[in-house]
């Protein structure tokens, strides 16, 4: 049987045989590997990058990057332990406001970008200092608090045998999927991240699409972050940290180009669980956890070198 | 051996042969250059007139087959060795190091140096205007930057760098495509005075025109193989067509249909933008194709991108008798103005190669095809389908990557693109530039057809020959307005039309910075 993969999809086929590959070393090497509860964990990690990498893919697919995701992720966990506590009926309130002041991090993110030409790295990277200052400010630099209920039961609790963050992680999964494959908006967002001299030539309000992929990352990064304090059941200074190392990676193992216009959630949702087996995986073969840090840069660096001879095989 | 040479010229090449991957560029192709001989290598993109390029500049070896050189085989290892054997070659890309300065390009390889083998600035200046001043190069300063001049200019240098070598074959690959009609008179004559030095000369250009007014002798190349060659005159240009393309299509320019209908589609008033724009009136009927014309930098550009909404413009544009504020491709798009552009680095920028033919087709018009917020696939394909068939794009197979396309289908998929959008007044900013002679053919069909439609058109093209075999009418441009307003009755010949260009210029005294 011929192997019926059109060409824009095989890197993304490629990442989902790399995952495929760990999981079958990891059952040989590693006794318990992929266990009942097991795999609830691996799910569970898998979305929480999962939600940051959704905002970094939108963001990376439109030719930026958003370095300002950890500290709206530690915001948004912080937040929602600090106001809403263990007052659950407050959560009602307290997470739109949340995820609001996020989108307003984004909004001000795509300003600078596209109306201030700054470029994405130093936006978001300045973004991300203001918001870690302003945090720090309003915590005096200690964090505390309960986690609410309903964010405890988003990020640890099941319905039947399923992890009710795997199903959240799916509907997402479906949403952004059809979002981006079917909506005039992911069409655009594609041709912007292609050229957006062509997308402006055809009417695309370039503009209007860039800003707005900042907002979605924020808007994505603090509902990761209101999960991540339910799966850990506390808040602290730093919790979001090793998220944009992971957001990039998901994105990029997930077979997207770094240089944006390529690649889908799909690619992404691999690239997240692989992140999430190598993070189980690496540490029962006996590694400590610095050499999961060396394993993540590497990966990065192999899947972007690998973007890069492949878009030069194309151009040939 | 010196028989060899004596019979075959400075230059042949016998039987070469060279494939990729299985796909013959060149199947035994045997040609000769005779000293102080101009000929001309003409045929479509593909024919494998730039792999034979490459051969003989050492960027490529022949499968089959041998290339002698001053009747010995001659092998450079890479172009280097071809330039220090005397082969001076402009390629269709242009190979200039963009932060060096024109000098330093000029002499890239062989630079004045000092006695501690640093580079004698002085002496390579003044090197660089003798070189100027001997070629009567004027209106480049040798000391600017390679990036901050125009691609004319940029050609024009390399040009001259391949000159000032003192070459014994010069081989010159599409080296019009970017120049405007005064710099291609400048290259002609230069390339004349070089050739009655005793220089062979090897000239590539899709331009019939040039190589009728040039060449001794042309040899045609079609699918990898030599049709034959000729002397100059001896084929009717009709002939000469039909060689290049096989029996595919008979003439190249399908003459101007009665199109033009009183209605005024386009109108302009006192259009400013820029420092180039000043004060432009312009009105473009019904049906009609307007050329227009000009030295490189009069407005034009300027003009088709204010219209677009590219660049910000004061004073009135109406479409069809209503005016609009176009301050964005979105406003033009609104407006009915849809533009077709090939920028100046000969990239398309109308396209995204890696999306497929629907995609790139229904790009303008997504809020027309999406139904409740997604984009209905049927729809879709309703309103792509028949623009595919119409203008004959490829294969006509929607899911085709439009990267895969030859340049001229590209094109097609760039006007389509706006004519599916409902643009009535279509913007061609250069639309021809590069694209081979059969694929030229079929585009001035299409502009036919769309005219006898009731489609508008704004024509410009650096190529004066196609804007009187096709507009119907022609404005000459200079200093940002309209200098020359001519009716294409059948009166005009393309020396009117330069005449008008050069006119405007001795005029107002701007001559010193022309290329004379």
């Amino acid at each position: 049987m011929k192997l019926a993969v059109p060409r824009r999809h095989r890197s993304i086929a490629l990442a989902y045989l790399l995952l495929l590959v760990l999981v079958v070393v990891g059952r040989i090497v590693a006794s318990g590997f992929l266990g009942v509860d097991h795999i609830d964990e691996l799910i569970d990690e898998g979305a929480l990058i999962g939600f940051v990498a959704l905002g970094q893919g939108f963001v990376i697919l439109a030719g930026g990057v958003d370095l300002s995701i950890p500290w709206v992720v530690t915001s948004a966990g912080i937040l929602v332990t600090t106001f809403t506590g263990t007052n659950s009926s407050n959560m009602l309130w307290d997470v739109p406001l949340i995820i609001g002041l996020a989108a307003v991090v984004g909004l001000i993110n795509g300003i600078g970008v596209v109306f201030l030409g700054v470029t994405p790295i130093i936006m978001t990277l300045g973004m991300s200092t203001v918001v870690e200052g302003a945090l720090l400010l309003y915590t005096n630099g200690s964090a505390g608090g309960n986690v609410p209920h309903p964010a405890v039961f988003l990020a640890t609790h099941k319905i039947g045998q399923v992890p009710v963050m795997g199903l959240a992680w799916l509907v997402l999964i479906v949403v952004v999927t059809f979002t981006l494959s079917c909506t005039p908006f992911g069409r655009r967002l594609y041709a912007v991240g292609l050229n957006r001299r062509v997308a402006l030539f055809s009417g695309v309000d370039v503009k209007l699409v860039t800003c707005s992929v900042y907002v979605i990352s924020s808007c994505a990064a603090a509902f990761a972050g209101i999960a991540l304090a339910g799966y850990v059941g506390q808040s602290y200074l730093g919790m979001g940290d090793p998220y944009l190392f992971t957001s990039i990676a998901a994105v990029a193992i997930g077979g997207a180009s770094i240089l944006g216009g390529t690649g889908n959630y799909i690619g992404t949702v691999a690239g997240a669980l692989t992140l999430s087996v190598l993070n189980a995986l690496l540490p029962t073969l006996g590694f400590q956890p610095a050499v999961l840090d060396i394993v993540y840069g590497m990966v990065i660096l192999v899947a972007v070198a690998a973007a890069s001879l492949g878009g030069r095989a194309r151009t040939d | 051996m010196s028989r060899q040479a004596n019979e075959s010229g400075i230059l042949s090449a016998r039987g070469v042969s060279k494939s990729f991957g299985g796909v013959a560029a060149l199947h035994d192709v045997s040609f000769d250059v005779l000293p102080g001989e101009i000929h001309a290598l003409v045929g479509e993109n593909g024919a494998g007139k730039s792999t034979l390029v490459k051969i003989i500049a050492g960027a490529l070896s022949p499968d089959a087959g041998e290339v002698l050189f001053k009747g010995d085989p001659f092998k450079p290892s890479d172009p280097g060795a071809a330039a220090e054997a005397g082969i001076g070659i402009v390629f269709q890309e242009l190979p200039l190091i963009p932060d060096l300065t024109v000098a330093e390009n000029v002499f890239f390889d062989r630079q004045p140096l000092t006695r501690v083998r640093t580079v004698a600035r002085r002496r390579l200046r003044a090197e660089c205007v003798e070189a100027f001043e001997r070629f009567s190069l004027t209106g480049i300063d040798p000391e600017a930057q390679v990036r901050d001049l125009s691609v004319a200019s940029r050609q024009l240098v390399a040009i001259l760098k391949a000159l000032a070598a003192d070459p014994s074959l010069l081989v010159l690959d599409e080296a019009t495509a970017a120049l405007g009609p005064s710099e291609v008179t400048w290259l002609l004559e230069q390339v004349r005075a070089a050739a009655e030095a005793g220089v062979a000369v090897i000239y590539i250009s899709h331009r019939l025109a040039e190589i009728a007014d040039i060449c001794q002798r042309l040899t045609v190349l079609r699918n990898g193989e030599s049709v034959g060659s000729w002397r100059n005159g001896e084929l009717e240009s009709e002939e000469l067509v039909r060689a290049i393309l096989g029996r595919r299509l008979g003439q190249l320019y399908p003459g101007i249909p009665p199109t033009v209908k009183p209605k005024v589609m386009l109108e302009t008033k006192g259009l400013r933008a820029g420092r180039r724009l000043r004060n432009l009136d312009l009105q473009v009927k019904e049906g009609e194709i307007l050329g227009i014309a000009g030295l490189e930098g009069q407005g034009q550009l300027e003009l088709i991108l204010s219209l677009y909404g590219m660049l910000t413009s004061h004073g009135s544009i109406f479409v069809d008798g209503v005016e609009h504020r176009i301050n964005s491709p979105r406003d033009a798009l609104r407006a009915g103005i849809g533009l077709a552009l090939v920028p100046e680095d000969r990239k398309t920028e109308g396209l995204l190669p890696t999306l497929t033919i629907r995609e790139n087709l229904a790009l303008p018009v997504l809020h027309r095809v999406s139904h409740l917020g997604y984009i209905s696939s049927q729809k879709e394909a309703e309103l792509v389908g028949p623009t595919i068939h119409r203008l004959n794009i490829g294969r006509q197979d929607p899911s085709q990557l439009a990267g895969d396309l030859s340049g001229g289908n590209q094109q097609k998929v760039v006007v389509g693109k706006f004519l599916i959008s409902g643009a009535r007044v279509l913007l061609l900013y250069d639309l021809t530039r590069g694209v081979d002679v059969g694929a030229k053919a079929e585009m001035f069909l299409t502009l036919n057809e769309l005219a006898a439609e009731g489609y508008s058109m704004l024509f410009y093209s650096s190529d004066v020959t196609e804007l009187v075999n096709v507009a119907h009418r022609i404005v000459v441009m200079f200093d940002g307005l309209v200098c020359a307003d001519l009716l294409n009755d059948g009166s005009l010949d393309e020396e009117m039309i330069v005449a008008h260009m050069l006119n405007a210029a001795d005029r107002t005294g701007v001559v010193g910075s022309l290329v004379r």
